[in-house]
């Protein structure tokens, strides 16, 4: 069955590069004159890339923080991250600092994370559930900040708004590939090198603390080091809600294991769920794509309900 | 090797106290007393400048370094990860210990429910899982809270023995069950309000003028045991 999951997962992730609103002609992509050379190297494989990568990235982020804060509602998303990003960048587009863009979302997030970290320094190292409220505000605040942009804005800007609310993973070339690339997997590298540590916090921070761990120095580094993660990815591809909460929650009903030993499978299966949902976007035969985030909630939210129903029963 | 000076929380009042190099010591008192209080602030997981531990202060020590000198058994095993087996528990909570895993598997009578998940141990298993796990840890000094709570007559006379036994370096018992501590003797330090109201040798505690003046008619001597007086 694992088996069976693995090798599906596999060919979905070879086979989503060639198909989209425009079928390919296999025999052209390797000539670089065509538009089939264009469409394949700098468009469909990036997306591919992107998509995988970023859906990796939210897993893994949610499951640290689902960990950390002892909350399954707990993502980067509630805490107010991603809506840091998403109010820089409104900032930027009301303001006509359109290239700008990615830069201003980037700090719209490290803002909120030095907001959260400066208030987390005066609590002791247990009180994470403070933070978690002081998250839910903060994106209170920012969505009524928002409201103020999309009133400054003309008609344009609040479809720009709207666009990148609902985020997106259409990117042009590798190299606009390499920012989440590289974060994802450094985040990955970072998990599993404090897997120890992870473990020993899914006991109870006590216990952590007994064993020798310095609790609020690995809290903090991990929360710090996810914020920045989603800081750069949402500068990226906008806020793509849901995936960080859901992917999380199945893997732990179907594996049964620890979190710490959920690193691996939920990186891997965050970024197959988010190909599978860009595959399902660029082929539903609109004319434009239908937004990642609507998919994603569109597919994860009823799957989740049916989930958590299911278990209950059992 | 513990030495506490003039400290005082919103629980407790004035604590000071000091045992020296290879001794144990048994903290009796009533619900409420601030035993665990007390507890949680010698192992560090509430922060103080008043605990000296093996000449060093606490609250200077790196982590690791206090983690091979003090471990806390809290009364009831708390565990966030549903998933997490007993094993995995165990290997967790080794840390220089010769013991192996196997060894404190056997020696505890756990090794059935290895692959058990912890939250679905019976009280009673988790206390000897948490037993098993102090013995892994083998820190210089560990604090034990209520050990025989909660536990069959056969599971108390286990725990009693290796509370006993050489098993385990230093340690400090909280405890309820007099007739533990008495057969333990231990010094005795005896809370009350969050003020050490006694302490001092075993046999100064026992003695019947005292456990008057702590117990009142609530108590009653059987020979060498202690009931409540129903």
């Amino acid at each position: 069955m694992k088996y069976l999951f693995i090798i599906l997962s596999l060919s979905l992730l070879a086979i989503a590069p060639f198909f989209g609103q425009i079928d390919i002609d296999l025999s052209k992509i390797n000539d670089i004159t065509s538009v089939e050379y264009k469409l394949f190297w700098d468009l469909r494989l990036p997306r591919v890339v992107v998509a995988f990568f970023t859906g990796a990235l939210l897993g893994l982020s949610g499951l640290i923080f689902q960990s950390l804060f002892r909350n399954p509602m707990s993502t980067p998303f509630t805490l107010g991250v991603a809506s840091g990003a998403t109010l820089g960048t409104a900032f930027a587009i009301v303001f006509n600092l359109v290239s700008l863009i990615a830069l201003f979302g980037f700090l719209g997030a490290l803002l909120t994370i030095i907001i959260l970290f400066g208030i987390t320094s005066r609590l002791k190292a247990f009180e994470t559930s403070t933070l978690l409220l002081v998250g839910i505000a903060l994106s209170f605040f920012y969505s009524a900040a928002l409201m103020i942009l999309f009133y400054l804005s003309d008609e344009t800007q609040s479809y720009e708004i709207v666009r990148f609310t609902m985020g997106s993973l259409d990117v042009v070339g590798f190299a606009n590939t390499l920012p989440i690339v590289v974060v994802s997997s450094s985040l990955l590298l970072l998990a599993v090198n404090y897997k120890k540590e992870i473990k020993l916090l899914l006991t109870s921070y006590e216990n952590a603390f007994l064993k020798g761990i310095d609790v609020k120095r690995v809290n903090t580094l991990l929360l710090v080091s996810v914020s920045i993660a989603i800081g750069v990815a949402v500068s990226v591809t906008g806020p793509i809600g849901f995936v960080g909460l859901i992917v999380p929650h199945i893997l732990k009903t179907i594996y049964k294991k620890s979190a710490d030993r959920l690193l691996m499978p939920i990186f891997f299966y965050g970024g197959v769920f988010l190909v599978l949902c860009d595959l399902i976007s660029r082929n539903l035969g609109t004319t434009s794509d239908i937004p990642i985030g609507v998919i994603t909630s569109f597919l994860g939210g009823p799957f989740f309900i049916y989930l958590l129903v299911g278990r209950k029963r059992a | 090797m513990l030495r506490v000076t003039d400290f005082s929380n919103s629980i407790l009042t004035d604590i000071t106290f000091h045992l020296n190099d290879g001794e144990n010591l048994i903290i009796l008192g009533s619900n409420g007393a601030g035993k665990s209080t007390l507890a949680k602030v010698l192992c560090g997981i509430s922060y103080s400048n008043s605990v000296e531990l093996f000449a060093k202060e606490l609250h200077h020590l790196s982590a690791k370094n206090r983690a091979e000198l003090i471990n806390y058994i809290p009364p009831k095993l708390e565990i966030f990860d549903e998933y997490i087996s007993l094993r995995e528990f165990l290997e967790l909570s080794r840390l220089d210990s010769k013991l192996t895993i196997e060894e404190s598997l056997e020696f505890l009578g756990l090794k059935e429910l290895e692959h058990k998940a912890c939250i679905t141990l019976s009280s009673g298993e988790q206390q000897l899982t948490m037993l098993a796990s102090a013995l892994l840890h083998n820190a210089k000094l560990t604090i034990f809270d209520e050990p025989t709570a909660n536990l069959d007559p056969q599971k108390t006379l286990k725990v009693a023995k290796i509370l006993a036994g050489d098993k385990i370096k230093s340690r400090i018992i909280i405890t309820h069950d007099l007739n533990l501590a008495h057969k333990l003797g231990y010094k005795i330090l005896y809370m009350s309000n969050g003020k050490i109201e006694f302490f001092g040798e075993s046999k100064k505690f026992f003695a019947d003028s005292s456990l008057e003046k702590f117990f009142g008619s609530s108590l009653k001597r059987i020979d060498e045991y202690f009931v409540v007086n129903l």
